[in-house]
């Protein structure tokens, strides 16, 4: 095993130990745990000691066990129980229970396997010691009581297991994975390629718009399709335009790079784009503020195409093409079968009525099904097809999901920001920390981690100054920090359209450093711009 | 450990010399092994199973002393170990019953004729270095640079291999 995996490996388990073995003030049993949970699955992302997928699938289990109220800790079967035996006292019939186990209300806590059965309300006819004796009609003897009325197990309302499960089936999964549905069929149908081929026609044979277009495509497929099955298929394209090249045109590096500049760029654009949206559109509806796909793309395309046609000047400044033209040659014919006219069909159908969401009212995530159910119910999408979807994408988004909620229903979230004093930052202090914080965690972790860790926390902060300062936007600040998570693309590792785009060989680290610095400043001062003078205007 | 090793066997020593000379530009991603009979290049088969590399491309005489290289490529294609090496003939003399044989029964991949030139067996070596990564279901990545970047891309795309994460 490597030392960074050991290191990870032990660091976290070290942390999670940490987390929980030193009372906190101000945050509970649970909260403790929760930050146990946190911490063990921020080193585990960071370092990967085991994939992160894994990670985040290991974050439900210890929720399962520890957090939920079927778990170890604040399972009611656990706790201190007493049987119920009759005796007499004065001519009556009375049960003898430990003081603690009457509530606040006298009522006592009957316990029927590892559920809470009943809450009958009692009588207290004489207290003996720390024993009451008490009177109660709808009680047998042989019932079992909790000892303690208010043990952990009643206090903490911790969640069912049920609802940290119920993560992976969240509306914003079901989005995704009908983003996938489409995807695949896309691909399987050569739909991307096609739609490569007839967009490029236009921009001609200079390379300078050669690269606009290639640019402005990969956007677009990338905004519907995920980044990297985006930039493979581009590179496809753009391998043959570098080789046609001289060795000395500084255009190769300048190509090689506008592919994934753009894919990252217009991931952006639909909430389907890329993980982080799914992120922060769960953090969203936690707080009850549903955003639809059109009105996501009427704040981010906009934000996208701008910050596309900003990088692409860059490059051709960095990266002037020596040469007057460039051939673009894309292999293969479009497919005509009945199959891929149906993949085409329910294609257009599913993101018209995406957009067109204020027309008829039914919401993102239930159009998302169509073509989850249509394109297998038509033959489009088979079995093996079905099998090839990015399921870990899925369990990593869903186990952020997940861990969010622990982090808000505990506490942990408003224990965290406790930790700093926010008032004096004002609302685009909040988002200059977020968005800054969160472009560099992201430059160096997965953008989806980094926009799980961050989420929970700036939703907390946001609601909370949403409501002391009128001038707040929640939605528009959250988008800004997602829009900047999605911008950090200085390293090969930021992204893994970047890590396809170095392993072609024709880069250096340090170009793909430069264009990302560059881009990313530009991104993080366009967010907030766009945050507090354009998204309120829209939202 | 875990390189993919190319493996020449001739018994001319020239012939070894002028491959080595001519696979130069993919010897530092994937190292050459050469063996002058059938009986050596067993010993480095042994040797790169040791050190827990594997075998990604062979090019192979036919004509050699005590066993012939279309037997040697037989007995390839009927190991656990080496089935899934592309096998390639580099060889001048092979009849054609041999030639069947090997394409029957050793999984010939391709068949290069004596004498090549530098370009064909780069190109060869490439290409059957480059199904040997797909079909292995290996890291993509890491062999864009020096295999065929856009093939690669290829399998990326199609099959999904790399997912936002």
């Amino acid at each position: 095993m490597k030392a960074k995996k050991l290191i990870g490996l032990l660091l976290g388990m070290g942390g999670f130990a940490a987390a929980i073995a030193f009372p906190l003030e101000g945050l509970g049993l649970a909260g403790q745990l929760t930050l146990g949970i946190f911490t063990l699955a921020a080193v585990f992302w960071i370092f990967e000691p085991i994939p992160i997928f894994a990670t985040s699938m290991l974050v439900i289990l210890l929720q399962t066990m520890l957090l939920s109220s079927q778990g170890f800790i604040f399972s009611v079967g656990n706790a201190p129980k007493t049987e119920l035996a009759l005796e007499a006292y004065q001519s009556q019939e009375v049960f003898r229970v430990p003081e603690t186990a009457l509530s606040a209300e006298e009522t006592l806590i009957v316990v029927e396997g590892t559920k809470i059965a009943s809450k009958p309300k009692v009588v207290v006819v004489a207290n003996e010691g720390e024993e009451s004796l008490v009177l109660a009609d709808e009680l047998d003897a042989g019932s079992t009581v909790l000892k303690n009325a208010n043990h952990r197990s009643v206090t903490a309302g911790a969640n069912s297991y049920a609802k940290f499960y119920g993560a992976l089936s969240n509306p914003i999964i079901i989005l995704f994975l009908g983003g996938f549905a489409l995807a695949a069929s896309a691909v399987k149908f050569g739909l991307d390629r096609n739609l490569t081929r007839f967009l490029l026609k236009p921009f001609g044979y200079k390379p300078q718009s050669v690269c606009l277009g290639l640019m402005l495509c990969t956007g677009a497929l990338s905004a519907f399709m995920s980044n990297t099955a985006t930039t493979a298929m581009m590179m496809t394209v753009v391998l043959p335009i570098i080789a046609g090249l001289k060795t000395s045109d500084p255009f190769r590096k300048g190509a090689a790079l506008s592919i994934p500049v753009a894919a990252n760029i217009g991931g952006i654009a639909t909430p389907i784009g890329t993980p982080p949206n799914a992120i922060a559109l769960a953090a969203l509806k936690e707080q009850g503020i549903s955003i639809s796909f059109s009105s996501w793309m009427m704040m981010a395309a906009p934000f996208a195409i701008v910050l596309l046609l900003i990088a692409w000047k860059l490059l051709m400044i960095l990266f002037k093409p020596e040469s007057d033209e460039c051939r673009i040659e894309i292999s293969g014919k479009s497919k005509r079968s009945p199959k891929a006219f149906l993949a085409y069909a329910i294609f257009g159908v599913t993101v018209m009525l995406w957009v067109t969401e204020k027309l008829h009212g039914l919401s993102t995530s239930m159009v998302a099904f169509i073509p989850i159910a249509l394109l297998p119910a038509m033959g489009v999408l088979d079995k093996k097809d079905i099998r090839g979807f990015s399921w870990e994408v899925l369990w990593l988004v869903g186990g952020g999901i997940s861990l969010g909620i622990s982090m808000s229903d505990t506490g942990l979230a408003e224990w965290i920001i406790g930790r700093i004093e926010w008032d004096g930052f004002g609302a685009i202090g909040v988002v200059i920390v977020f968005g800054v914080v969160g472009y560099l965690v992201a430059n160096l972790i997965s953008h989806t981690v980094a926009a799980t860790m961050l989420m929970p926390l700036a939703i907390t902060v946001g609601s909370a100054i949403a409501v002391t300062s009128g001038d707040f936007n929640l939605v528009s600040s959250i988008v800004a920090i997602t829009v900047i998570v999605s911008c950090a693309m200085v390293l090969p590792i930021s992204t893994p359209p970047n890590a396809i785009a170095m392993s072609t060989g024709f880069l250096e680290t340090k170009d793909m450093a430069r264009v990302g610095i560059v881009v990313g400043l530009i991104s993080v001062v366009m967010a907030i711009g766009f945050a507090f003078f354009v998204w309120p205007l829209l939202y | 450990m875990d390189k993919i090793c190319m493996l020449c066997v001739d018994d001319e020593a020239e012939v070894l010399e002028a491959v080595e000379r001519d696979l130069s530009a993919l010897e530092d991603k994937f190292p050459l092994e050469t063996a002058s009979s059938v009986e050596e290049a067993k010993t480095v088969l042994a040797s790169i199973e040791k050190r827990g590399d594997e075998l990604g491309v062979i090019f192979c005489d036919h004509v050699m002393p005590d066993v012939t290289g279309v037997e040697f490529l037989v007995w390839m294609e009927n190991s656990e170990e080496w089935k899934k090496t592309r096998k390639t003939l580099l060889t001048g003399q092979a009849g054609q019953d041999a030639t069947v044989t090997a394409l029957n029964e050793a999984g010939l991949d391709y068949y290069i004729a004596k004498p090549w030139t530098k370009e064909k067996l780069h190109d060869v070596a490439k290409s059957q270095l480059t199904q040997y990564v797909i079909e292995t279901g290996k890291d993509p990545l890491e062999y864009m640079a020096v295999l065929d970047a856009q093939a690669l891309a290829n399998v990326m795309h199609d099959h999904g291999l790399v997912s936002d994460e």
